[in-house]
């Protein structure tokens, strides 16, 4: 864990993150808080679109075909990145913390990035089915 | 380094004594976020195994119309929005900010999210398929 500054101007702010231990387990800890602020920021925004179920048939179809689009395509990716980071190396860290997994913890890191980077290019092939495979 | 000997059931042990240190904030991290994956999977094959269906008003309504169903998926949105909530404090805290800019963050996110929360349970308990 960095020291985190009580109370100290943004210059001391540049000055500890730049001297942060790069570390393979440093990257993973801080794209877990990245990836876990934006997951919840995804959850209030699905929130709010998902309440148009409220307002009947025809409006709640209307937005479903607007995330058909490109942009929300790739949206969705970004989303199953960070889902996917977020929950492999969620399991890396609860086998850390509730099993013995400090003994491993990067080989388990490599694991997660492997099967997370997998997991992301087949969700690509599945999501862009219809852009990669013109009929 | 020192050799780590300690089994899972003395990590439950321990923790089961320090509800005062925040350590069951810690627990229950580990637990909804465990539960999170599981819940997720069924979402992600629910939704895009055939995302015609999974995107569907109607199908949604019958989905909804059967109590297990609600059940889980409101369960779910809950232990998400309560996993998120204590994740972002988590977040907050480590910046040890002057407490009225603490307060003041910590208290907009947490009231906005159980203001959504309340959205979700409103939209789902609400929810009338027949509706055009």
């Amino acid at each position: 864990m960095a020291y985190i500054p009580d109370r100290e101007p943004i210059s001391a702010w540049t000055r500890i993150a730049l001297a942060y231990r790069r570390h393979s387990g440093s990257y993973a800890y801080i794209l877990h808080r990245i990836s876990g602020i934006g997951l919840t920021v995804y959850l209030f925004i699905h929130i709010l679109a998902l309440s148009s179920l409220t307002k009947g048939k025809a409006e709640f179809m209307a937005e479903m075909k607007t995330f058909t689009t490109l942009p929300f395509k790739v949206m969705e990716w970004g989303l199953g990145l960070l889902v996917m980071f977020h929950a492999f190396n969620g399991i890396r860290i609860a086998v850390v913390d509730l099993g013995n997994g400090a003994r491993y913890q990067k080989k388990l890191l490599a694991f997660v990035y492997v099967v997370g980077v997998a997991v992301v290019l087949g969700m690509f092939v599945l999501i862009f089915n219809a852009e990669l495979f013109a009929r | 380094m020192e050799q780590v000997t300690t089994e899972s059931a003395d990590y439950l042990r321990t923790y089961s004594r320090s509800r005062r240190s925040g350590a069951s904030s810690w627990m229950w991290q580990r637990i909804t976020g465990l539960a999170l994956v599981i819940l997720t999977v069924g979402h992600y094959v629910l939704m895009h195994y055939n995302p015609v269906s999974g995107h569907d008003y109607d199908a949604t309504g019958e989905r909804l119309a059967m109590p297990i169903f609600k059940g889980l998926y409101l369960a779910f949105i809950s232990i998400g929005m309560y996993h998120g909530l204590q994740g972002v404090y988590n977040v907050i805290r480590d910046f040890k900010l002057r407490p009225w800019l603490h307060l003041t963050i910590w208290g907009t996110i947490l009231i906005a999210g159980i203001v959504f929360l309340g959205i979700r349970w409103n939209t789902m308990l609400t929810f009338d398929p027949q509706k055009p």
